[in-house]
């Protein structure tokens, strides 16, 4: 292939060896990234379902404050989150957070007001009949919610929580201005020594597709064991005791 | 047999949803082992009463008096000595026109959950318990299938199981056979008609007017949010009242 330059055509390189020369790297910056996400993950989850139930909540005060901060924490971009954090954090209180923390804590603060939907409606989309039953067998308002409400919920949840995390990988890549080595900070390190920025960063765009594609597959697994009955070999797996006793019972009684 | 000793007494209920009362005042007295059917029109407030019974829904105005503790806001000046919803909830079983068994739990855990958090106790005393009262509605052998793979006749009866293994002192049914296929309505009626002759009290809203003519002993006829007429278990044969025998031919 050839390109028009000025006196002349000169050949294009593309140096896609490169790729697999710095294979280590990359994947290093990949699990740097997961590594993130996941943290940011549990936390966003943990987080998410408390602005739920607070967004939920009877106290008027509790549901404003979770409604205020879903609806603004949802339209903050990650490269300004990622930026108070470790920047203005620093400068107000004094006290620097490493990038690694500084990354699963903008994260957190942007993905808890997305999880805290994605439970809010999934809490929604469980028919009332379920509640009332719960109810009407005398069961408390916590029993109610930890084993007839959160269990079903996190069911509905699942395919969401999926792709919110692929978003959540893809936001990592932002934390390259804080300097955390990710697989964007790696592909910068790389073409300012090589300046083959068509080569890396479509090599980078391919890890996140690849990620994204095991994500998938992975909840995929994820919600199959959470089917009803349980269809997945994890569930059949610890399920299995449960059999038993219930082929005993059926024997004795 | 039906005893004089009254087991829940409703006084002057009343229920507003947004701005429409829907029952005016509703006097009711549940006898211990008698069984209540109530019946009448949609929208007649049928299902709010029996509702009311267990505080699913909670009056405006009203008591509701159950073993010994009264319940509701009360009649202002009458107020007797308050209990707590969920106490009354733990005697009172309910059955529901849609089941709503736990979809995420098989058969037996649907029984044993409840069962082990009311009661307490070990995991393997609620599943032999659960097993015992799936026994007796004939489904043991699906103690380990899902809601999502019975009938819904079976699951109707794993929801009347999961109610009684809680040992209620009375039993709510909200139209319990109007969700199911005609042909599926039979097994459920015979798991009813079984245990109201086994002496337990039942208060019954249905439109199975064959069915209430059998096991009825009081039959409270609603219309617009009031109780037009009653009577015992001669009412379908000697009924004067004009409403409640056109209703009743509508049905039959």
């Amino acid at each position: 292939m050839f390109r028009q330059e000025e006196g002349g055509v000169a050949p294009i390189n593309f140096m896609w060896h490169l790729v697999w020369d710095f294979r280590a790297d990359l994947l290093k910056g990949l699990l740097t990234a997961i590594g993130v996400s996941i943290v940011a993950l549990i936390l966003s989850m943990v987080i998410g379902m408390l602005f739920a139930l607070a967004r939920m909540s009877r106290f008027k005060v509790l549901s404003i404050f979770a409604s205020a901060y879903v609806n603004i924490f949802r339209g903050i971009p990650a490269l300004v989150s990622v930026i108070w954090v470790y920047f203005g954090w620093s400068l107000l209180f004094g006290h620097n957070f490493t990038v690694f923390q500084s990354g699963v804590i903008a994260l957190t603060l942007l993905y808890s007001s997305f999880f805290c939907e994605i439970f809010r409606s999934a809490l929604q989309a469980i028919h009332k009949g379920q509640r009332e039953a719960g109810m009407a067998l005398g069961l408390s308002r916590k029993r109610i919610f930890r084993s007839i409400m959160l269990p079903q919920a996190t069911k509905i949840a699942i395919p969401n929580i999926g792709s919110m995390y692929i978003g959540m990988i893809k936001d990592t890549s932002t934390f390259a201005i804080i300097g955390l080595v990710e697989v964007v900070r790696v592909t910068q390190n790389l073409n300012s020594t090589y300046f083959q920025p068509f080569v890396l960063y479509t090599a980078a765009a391919g890890l996140y597709v690849i990620i994204a594609f095991l994500i998938d597959f992975i909840f995929r697994n994820v919600e199959l064991n959470f089917s009803y009955p349980p269809q997945g070999r994890v569930a059949k797996f610890l399920s299995r005791k449960k059999k038993k006793k219930i082929e005993e019972l059926m024997k004795s009684t | 047999m039906p005893t004089s000793e009254v087991l829940m007494e409703l006084s002057g209920v009343r229920k507003t949803f947004g701005t429409t009362e829907v029952l005016h005042g509703i006097d009711l007295k549940i006898t211990k082992g008698s069984h209540a059917v109530i019946f009448g029109p949609s929208g007649s407030g049928k299902s709010t009463v029996l509702r009311c019974m267990n505080l699913l829904e909670e009056p405006d105005v009203g008591s509701i008096k159950f073993m010994g503790n009264e319940y509701g806001p009360g009649i202002t000046g009458k107020e007797g000595k308050r209990g707590k919803p969920i106490d009354l909830r733990r005697k009172v079983g309910m059955v529901f026109q849609q089941f709503n068994l736990f979809p995420h739990l098989s058969a037996l855990d649907n029984l044993a959950l409840p069962y082990r958090s009311v009661r307490g106790g070990s995991l393997s005393d609620a599943q032999e318990r659960a097993a015992h009262e799936l026994n007796k509605v004939g489904l043991l052998k699906f103690a380990a299938n899902y809601p999502s793979q019975l009938s819904g006749g079976q699951q109707q009866r794993v929801a009347i199981a999961r109610a009684l293994s809680l040992d209620p002192e009375l039993m709510l049914f909200d139209e319990p056979t109007s969700a199911l296929d005609p042909e599926l309505v039979g097994e459920v009626l015979a798991v009813m008609r079984d245990l109201a002759e086994s002496g337990m009290t039942m208060v019954v809203v249905t439109h199975e007017m064959n069915f209430a003519r059998e096991i009825g002993d009081l039959n409270v006829f609603m219309e617009a949010g009031n109780i037009v007429t009653t009577g015992g278990s001669d009412f379908f044969d000697n009924c004067t009242n004009q409403r409640a025998k056109e209703f009743i031919g509508s049905v039959l």
